[in-house]
């Protein structure tokens, strides 16, 4: 086993070893480790870091070096990461794949450095102009932190997409141990611009819109197909199937456990995607278990994101007449009591459904 | 005798309205990078508005930026590509009002990129409308009783801005006004590019250009506005001179 | 799956204590999470963090009922008191504790002159490092030698191995008083 190491620092390690060859940031609790940590290290390596003006600033050098086909990451945190949508947008246009880690924090505008689940609506749905999908990484331990994005930057060039690595506060700032992954080779993908003009662009005046949906949308189709991830627990034989990422996702995978030696039927579902949403794991559910009697999300936010999914794909796949609650705690960590508490609650009917 | 020069390879169609200074920039642009032996080794980094058109005018890579970040999508291929050449080209709108912060900020860097500007006072593509680079009282879309600096601000001059207040290695004014003016902006680029390929960090050459479409001028009278009434206030001429 | 909350004063080395005591816990081969008190809390001159360490998986990283809470000033004293499950142990730095304590009858209260102690060993620094000897002692977790070795362990791969001799001298101050 590794030593305790930080999540800020541990990610912005396994992003070095998967290849980047550039950092563009600007500080931002609380995700600032990240960068704190990459301005001696890429130096070190003879690699690029660069103290960009602002986080639009910087995701358009991520632009640059992607289009050249190499490795780039960003991080940022909530506000941070509202500045870099128009250079998400660009980027989704033009298939140019990057990885970005979002450490979220609590709230809407400023808000404040708790860790919490306030930005799932965004990036579950994309927050700049268009019709494009990223693909959202939501690791709940340091060491999945590091495991998701060493293989976040294949994702990215496999799809040439958009993938977000999703942390909190909480998993940015707390340290556990970790193992770091083999260092990889510095790569360029082949499409990569190289200054010879070997990419032809076509006649940009006539372009074919639906077309060029349509060739998107295909890409888009195969994401969903390809990259549901989850992990489930408890799911055959639950009465109520608990649904949680992140943070809230390994609390509530230690209680669901411990409910369960009392004798509560509840299980788990720890989505590891956000987008795509893990909808085959409604569809087992449906197959494994018919005595289901209800979905309760457990997030940090004040009313519930993640919620509307779960109604979504509860419904999609026969299970739309059972009810969704949603147990939300804003920000930080849930407390095991007071989850335990509110689930009594929910099963004598004093907390309602949301859907 | 006058002589008929090759078009470069790197010069495609130009898709400029008739009498606008950016197709003799493109031409010029193409040129210098050819005589240099560059023209398979460059990246561009091209603004939104009239620079779009470069997408048909050059045969080279380049990357579309969104509206003002070329500077910073130019940094980016800097970084990821140490030895190609790399350039932004954008108008006055771009770089100077919704791209002032990503202008600025790559000149204070010393970033190792060359920017070249076309300014015509006015945002051509959408229109006509009023830019930081609009002369007093002139009439645009925006401004259509006339621009009132008490509320707007004088025009903006970025190459003295940046040649006074940061360490560049080249920065210029030029026009695309008569064959003497083009010959020496053509040595402008030549000298920004070639900065470039020392390594002595960040060039910026301006270049002051007709938009005859929304000043609603005939090109040649549009001209004779150009070199009577803007470039007096918009010196031409070497700000920082390389190795200075 | 124990759980500890280390609380004081910025600078009085409470988040290192911390870190030190989830070290050995690994060296011991015990799972581990560190968690900083994170958002306002962390600008307003106090400081704290939450362990946690067991056989198995740490599931909820986040403070909710130690089993032992180390308060290294009164303010810590006060805040952090009742969090204490009934049956544990506050660990009180008697040297900056203002009041008489004793909050609570169904807990343990442990004082230890921590800053005298560490003077005493020539370590004036090293308060913080008394207290992991003291805590290493009351839990019982692990022996005295996994005790200084983990720390040991961690402050040299940390490149800090010159103060070692310091350490264990306060260390072993913080075990034998308890």
């Amino acid at each position: 086993m590794g030593d305790m190491v930080k999540g800020n620092i541990a990610v912005a390690e396994a992003a070095v070893r998967a290849g980047i060859i550039v950092y563009a940031g600007y500080p931002i609790t609380p995700s600032t480790e990240v960068m704190e940590y990459l301005s001696t290290r890429m130096e070190d390596l003879g690699r690029e870091f660069i103290q960009a003006e602002s986080e639009l600033a910087a995701i358009n050098m991520v632009m640059g070096v992607s289009a050249c086909g190499k490795r780039v990451l960003t991080a940022s945190s909530g506000p941070g990461i509202s500045l870099k949508q128009e250079g998400i947008s660009y980027m989704a246009q033009m298939e140019y794949p990057a990885v970005i880690l979002n450490v979220v924090r609590w709230g809407n505008g400023l808000g404040s450095l708790d860790g919490s689940q306030t930005d799932y609506h965004r990036e579950t749905r994309g927050g700049g102009n268009g019709d494009y999908r990223n693909i959202i990484l939501c690791p709940s331990t340091v060491q999945e932190s590091v495991d998701l994005m060493y293989e976040a930057f294949d994702i990215a060039e496999k799809y040439r997409c958009i993938v977000e690595v999703m942390t909190d506060s909480g998993l940015g700032q707390m340290m556990e141990p970790c193992e770091y992954p083999e260092f990889r080779e510095l790569t360029k993908c082949d499409w990569g611009l190289d200054g010879t003009y070997k990419v032809k662009r076509g006649d940009f005046l006539g372009r074919n819109i639906p077309g060029e949906s349509e060739t998107y949308m295909k890409k888009v189709r195969a994401m969903r197909e390809n990259e549901q991830r989850w992990e489930m627990y408890g799911e055959e034989d639950a009465e109520y199937i608990f649904v949680a990422y992140g943070m809230p996702g390994r609390v509530m995978s230690g209680l669901v456990r411990t409910m369960r030696q009392q004798g509560e039927k509840v299980g788990i579902l720890r989505p590891i995607t956000v987008w795509p949403f893990p909808e085959k794991a409604f569809e087992e559910m449906k197959e494994k278990n018919p005595n289901l009697k209800g979905f309760i999300t457990v997030e940090t936010n004040g009313e519930g994101q993640m919620v509307d999914d779960v109604a979504l794909y509860a419904k999609k796949y026969g299970m739309g007449t059972l009810p969704v609650y949603a147990l939300p705690y804003v920000c930080g960590v849930p407390k095991d009591d007071v989850v335990a508490a509110d689930f009594a609650k929910v099963k004598a009917g004093e907390i309602k459904e949301v859907y | 005798m006058a002589k008929t020069k090759k078009i470069p390879n790197l010069c495609n169609y130009a898709m400029f309205c008739a009498g606008c200074g950016h197709g003799v920039l493109v031409r010029l642009i193409c040129e210098c990078l050819e005589e240099l032996g560059q023209e398979k080794n460059v990246i561009a980094a091209i603004g939104v508005g009239c620079s779009c058109h470069l997408k048909s005018g050059i045969n080279c890579d380049l990357v579309q930026s969104p509206h003002g970040r070329a500077a910073a999508v130019a940094t980016g291929i800097r970084r990821a590509e140490p030895d190609k050449i790399v350039f932004t080209y954008q108008g006055d709108g771009d770089a100077y009002n919704i791209g002032l912060a990503e202008t600025l900020n790559a000149a204070y860097r010393n970033e190792n990129i060359c920017v070249f500007t076309v300014n015509n006072g006015n945002f051509g593509m959408t229109g006509g409308q009023m830019a930081w680079t609009t002369m007093p009282g002139q009439k645009t879309a925006t401004s259509p009783r006339g621009r009132n600096i008490e509320l707007t601000g004088i025009p903006i001059k970025i190459p003295e801005l940046v040649s006074y207040s940061f360490k560049p290695a080249y920065v210029a004014r030029g026009a695309v006004t008569t064959p003497a003016e083009i010959k020496r902006l053509k040595g402008y680029i030549m000298n920004a590019f070639q900065a470039q390929m020392n390594k002595e960090g960040y060039s910026l050459v301006e270049v002051m250009s007709t938009c005859p479409t929304n000043w609603g001028m005939d090109p040649i009278v549009a001209q004779k506005r150009l070199i009577e009434d803007v470039i007096p206030y918009y010196e031409l001429g070497e700000f920082k001179k390389r190795g200075e | 799956m124990r759980e500890l909350v280390f609380a004081g004063f910025g600078g009085q080395g409470v988040l290192t204590a911390g870190l030190v005591v989830s070290q050995i816990a690994l060296y011991k081969g015990f799972n581990a999470t560190w968690m900083p008190a994170y958002g306002a809390a962390m600008r307003g001159g106090t400081a704290n963090c939450t362990v946690k360490y067991g056989d198995g998986p740490v599931y909820n990283p986040g403070q909710q009922k130690p089993d032992l809470v180390l308060a290294m000033n009164t303010p810590s004293y006060k805040k952090f008191v009742n969090l204490v499950r009934p049956g544990g142990i506050i660990l009180v730095n008697a040297d900056m504790m203002t009041e008489e304590g004793n909050a609570r009858s169904d807990i343990q209260e442990i004082k230890v002159h921590c800053n005298q102690l560490a003077d005493q060993v020539k370590n004036p620094k090293g308060a913080n490092i008394v207290m992991i000897g003291a805590i290493t002692k009351i839990l019982g977790d692990f022996t005295h030698d996994e005790g200084v070795e983990g720390m040991n362990d961690m402050f040299r791969k940390k490149g800090k191995s010159k103060f070692e001799a310091l350490n264990v001298a306060a260390f072993q101050a913080g075990y034998e008083a308890v």
